[in-house]
C-alpha cells in the first residue's frame, strides 16, 4: 500500500540548510495501523506532510497505492489529497462557520460528489463516530474537543480514502477522550480496511498499533514490532 | 452548500466587522456615485449651454450700446467684409431707431418712471438731477424702439434675448421695403392694435402684419419693420446697428471671431455668447473635474478598503486555506470562495452606496455648484450678470448679457438636478465589480502562495 524509499527532505533558509527527513525507507501494508513516534523536531510531521503530498521530497520516492507521488503533477496531487488521503490534525482544523455535517461534506464537494450523496454520507459517518443529529448540526465552537476530533475523523473518511494520516490526533485531548479517539481510528482501520498512519509521542498509543516507526533527528532509528514501543 | 454560498456565509463570519466594512464601502461607493451623478449633471448642463450658445457672432458698432455712447453705425462696406469672412453662411441685420410721440402715433406701454424721466432730462440737455428745469411733461412716456430687421423673426431682433413668437398674424420679408410691421403684444394692447390695423410712423402709414411676444416687457414694447424701410425713413441708407453672423459650425466660433476682429479693426465690437459664458463654463468644467477626480478617489478608496480587508481576512485565515488545500481543494476553488466573500461585501456595499449616492447626489451637486456661484455668475469683466424684467442694461446690441439670463442659460446653472437612471445603477454595479475584483485578486494572489503543508507547521 505505502512504500517509502530513501526519502529525504531539506529546508533551506538563507545559508542554512536543515535536513528534516533523512534517507527514510519504510513500508506499510493495506489495512494496517502504523505509528510514527519521536521527539519534537524529529521530523514526524514533515514525514507526514511528505506522505500526504503536502510537501515535495528533496530526494527519494513515495509510492501510495501503486502511484509514485514524485511523478504526479499539481492537479494529480490535488486529486490524490482529495481521494486517496484523509487527514486528521492535532488541532482538528474544522471550518468554524460550517456545521459538523457541512465540514464532513467538504472533501466530497471537492471530489465532485452530488449534494444528496454528500448529505447521506456525512450523516452516516457522523453517526458512525458517535455524533447524534443535534451535534451534527452544530458548529465546531459548540462541540467539545473530542467531538471536534470525531468530526475531523469523519471528514477524513468522507471520500473513502485508502490512507489516513493523523498528526497527533489525541494531542489536545485528555487521556480518556484520547483513548476513545484512538479506539475509533483502530476500529475504522479494521472495519474499512483503511491504512492509518498516526504520528504520536504517546508511546502507549504507539504500542497498540500494528507497526511503529521511531524517528530521531529526521532518520528512522528503528522499526519497532507490534505491541512493543521499545523506547 | 457550494463554494459560492460558503463564500457568502464566510463574509458574515464576523457580523460586526462585515457590516462595518459594508458601511465603509457603501460610503465610498456612495460618494463615488454622487460624484458620477454630479459629473453627469454638470456635463449635461455644459452640453446644453454650449448648444444654446449656438454658432452665431454678434457684431455691433464700436462705442455704441443701444442708444448710449457715440460713433457710427456699421456701413455697407463693413457688412460686406463680414459677409465675406470665411465660415459665415448668413447674416441677420438690424437697424435700431427710437421714435417719440412726434414720430409715431403709438403710446409706449412702459411707464416712464424715475428712470425714464432721468433719461429724458439727460437727452434734452439737462442733468440727472430731478429738480432740473428740463423735466419731462407729465404726459411723457419713453420713446418706442423701432427695429428694422432683415429677419424679423430672429431672436436677435428682440434685443433682450426672449424667444420671439408670433402670437397672431404673419411675418414679412425683412429685406424688402414695405410699410408693414410686427408689433409687440404689450404695445399692441396699450394702443388697441390688432392684425390688419394701421398706425403712423415716420409720417408713413404702416399695416400691422402680426403681433409678437418676446417674453419680456421691454421687447414687447417694440415695433419691427423691414430693414430697408427703416433705413430709408430714418435717412440711414445701408446702416445697421447689429449684425448677427451665422457660422457653418460652432467649432469655428473662435477663429471666425478673430478673423472678424482683424477685418473690422477697432470700428466694431465682435462678440459671441460663447465669450460671455466662457467663465461660467470654465467654472462648470472645474466642477466636472472636481467631481471626476473625487469619483476616482472614492472608487480608489473603496478598492483600498476592500483590498486591505481581504488581505486581513486571508492572512488571519491562512491556516483555513491550508486545511482546505490539504483536504483536496484546488487553488481555484479556494480563490472562488474568497472571491465570493469579496464580491458579497462589495455588492452589499454597492447597494448601500447606491442608496447613499441617490440621496446625496443632488445635495452634493448643489453644494459643488453653489460653491462656484460667485465665479459662475460673473462675466469676464467681473460684472454680475443680472436681468430684471421691464428694464434692459441697454438696447439692441447691448442686451447680450441680459440675453444670457433671459434664455435661462446662466440662471439654470443654479438648478442642476442629478438624476439617477438605469445607466448610473449599471455604472455603480460595474464599479462595485471592479472594486470586488481588485479585492478578490489580492486574495487570490495570497491564496495561491499558501502551501497546504503550512497547516501542519502551525500545529
Amino acid at each position: 500500500m505505502l512504500e517509502v524509499t530513501k526519502l529525504s527532505k531539506q529546508f533551506t533558509s538563507g545559508n542554512t540548510t536543515v535536513t528534516a527527513v533523512k534517507d527514510i525507507s519504510l513500508r506499510v501494508e493495506q489495512g494496517k495501523f502504523a505509528s510514527i513516534v519521536g521527539r519534537s523536531g524529529s521530523g514526524k510531521s514533515t514525514l507526514l506532510s511528505l506522505l500526504g503530498g503536502l510537501e515535495a521530497p528533496t530526494s527519494g520516492d513515495i509510492v501510495v497505492d501503486k502511484q509514485s507521488l514524485g511523478k504526479l503533477k499539481d492537479h494529480a496531487l490535488i486529486k490524490y489529497r482529495c481521494r486517496t488521503i484523509g487527514f486528521v490534525f492535532q488541532g482538528y482544523n474544522l471550518i468554524p462557520n460550517l456545521t459538523a455535517a457541512e465540514n464532513v461534506m467538504l472533501p466530497m464537494e471537492f471530489s465532485g460528489r452530488p449534494a444528496n450523496e454528500r448529505q447521506q454520507r456525512a450523516v452516516q459517518l457522523l453517526k458512525q463516530v458517535g455524533l447524534d443529529h443535534d451535534k451534527q448540526q452544530r458548529k465546531p465552537g459548540r462541540l467539545s474537543g473530542g467531538e471536534q476530533q470525531r468530526v475531523a475523523i469523519a471528514r477524513a473518511l468522507a471520500n473513502k480514502p485508502k490512507l489516513i494520516l493523523a498528526d497527533e490526533p489525541t494531542g489536545n485531548l485528555d487521556e480518556q477522550t484520547g483513548k476513545m479517539i484512538f479506539d475509533l481510528l483502530h476500529n475504522l482501520s479494521r472495519s474499512e480496511n483503511t491504512t492509518i498512519i498516526v504520528v504520536t509521542h504517546d508511546l502507549s498509543i504507539a504500542g497498540r498499533t500494528d507497526q511503529t516507526f521511531r524517528l530521531q533527528d529526521g532518520a528512522l532509528v528503528k522499526k519497532q514490532h507490534p505491541g512493543r514501543p521499545g523506547c | 452548500m457550494n463554494v459560492f454560498s460558503r463564500g457568502v456565509r464566510g463574509a458574515f463570519r464576523n457580523g460586526i466587522r462585515a457590516w462595518a466594512i459594508i458601511g465603509m464601502l457603501g460610503l465610498s461607493i456612495g460618494l463615488a456615485l454622487s460624484m458620477l451623478l454630479a459629473h453627469q449633471a454638470v456635463g449635461q448642463r455644459i452640453g446644453s449651454v454650449q448648444s444654446s450658445v449656438g454658432n452665431t457672432i454678434t457684431i455691433t458698432p464700436a462705442g455704441i450700446r443701444g442708444f448710449a455712447g457715440g460713433g457710427e453705425p456699421l456701413t455697407v462696406d463693413q457688412i460686406a467684409k463680414i459677409k465675406a469672412t470665411a465660415h459665415i453662411t448668413t447674416t441677420d441685420q438690424v437697424l435700431t431707431d427710437r421714435l417719440n410721440s412726434d414720430g409715431i402715433n403709438l403710446q409706449s406701454a412702459i411707464e416712464a418712471g424715475s428712470f425714464g424721466r432721468r433719461q429724458f432730462r439727460m437727452e434734452n440737455g439737462g442733468t440727472a438731477r430731478s429738480e432740473d428745469p428740463a423735466a419731462p411733461p407729465a404726459t411723457f412716456t419713453p420713446p418706442i424702439t423701432i427695429l428694422g430687421a432683415s429677419a424679423p423673426l430672429s431672436a436677435d431682433t428682440t434685443a433682450s434675448g426672449g424667444k420671439l413668437t408670433l402670437s397672431s398674424g404673419q411675418s414679412f420679408d425683412g429685406t424688402k421695403d414695405a410699410a408693414v410691421a410686427l408689433v409687440g403684444t404689450t404695445l399692441a394692447k396699450k394702443n388697441n392694435l390688432q392684425v390688419g390695423a394701421t398706425f403712423t410712423a415716420y409720417g408713413t402709414t404702416f399695416t400691422v402684419d402680426g403681433l409678437f411676444n418676446a417674453g419680456n416687457q421691454f421687447a414687447n414694447n417694440q415695433v419691427i419693420m423691414p430693414l430697408p424701410t427703416v433705413q430709408r425713413l430714418s435717412n440711414q441708407a445701408g446702416a445697421v446697428t447689429t449684425v448677427t453672423a451665422h457660422l457653418d459650425s460652432s467649432v469655428n466660433l473662435d477663429s471666425t471671431t478673430s478673423a472678424l476682429q482683424t477685418a473690422l479693426g477697432d470700428k466694431a465690437d465682435v462678440s459671441t455668447q460663447a465669450d460671455q459664458v466662457k467663465t461660467t463654463l470654465a467654472s462648470l468644467q472645474s466642477i466636472q473635474k472636481v467631481s471626476l477626480f473625487s469619483m476616482i478617489g472614492a472608487t480608489a478608496t473603496a478598492s483600498v478598503i476592500l483590498l486591505l480587508t481581504m488581505i486581513m481576512i486571508v492572512r488571519e485565515r491562512r491556516r483555513e486555506i491550508g486545511v482546505l488545500k490539504a483536504i483536496g481543494a484546488s487553488n481555484v476553488r479556494v480563490m472562488l470562495q474568497f472571491g465570493a466573500e469579496a464580491l458579497t461585501l462589495t455588492i452589499l456595499g454597492a447597494v448601500v452606496g447606491m442608496v447613499i449616492g441617490s440621496l446625496g447626489a443632488t445635495p452634493v451637486t448643489a453644494l459643488l455648484v453653489n460653491n462656484s456661484n460667485s465665479n459662475s455668475t460673473s462675466d469676464t469683466t467681473g460684472r454680475t450678470i443680472r436681468f430684471d424684467a421691464g428694464t434692459s442694461p441697454s438696447l439692441a446690441g447691448g442686451g447680450l448679457r441680459a440675453r444670457l439670463e433671459g434664455n435661462g442659460t446662466v440662471r439654470g446653472l443654479r438648478n442642476l438636478q442629478a438624476n439617477v437612471d438605469g445607466t448610473i445603477v449599471l455604472y455603480g454595479l460595474l464599479g462595485a465589480l471592479v472594486v470586488g475584483s481588485a479585492g478578490s485578486m489580492v486574495a487570490a494572489a495570497f491564496i495561491a502562495k499558501v502551501r497546504p503543508a503550512e497547516v501542519m507547521r502551525a500545529e
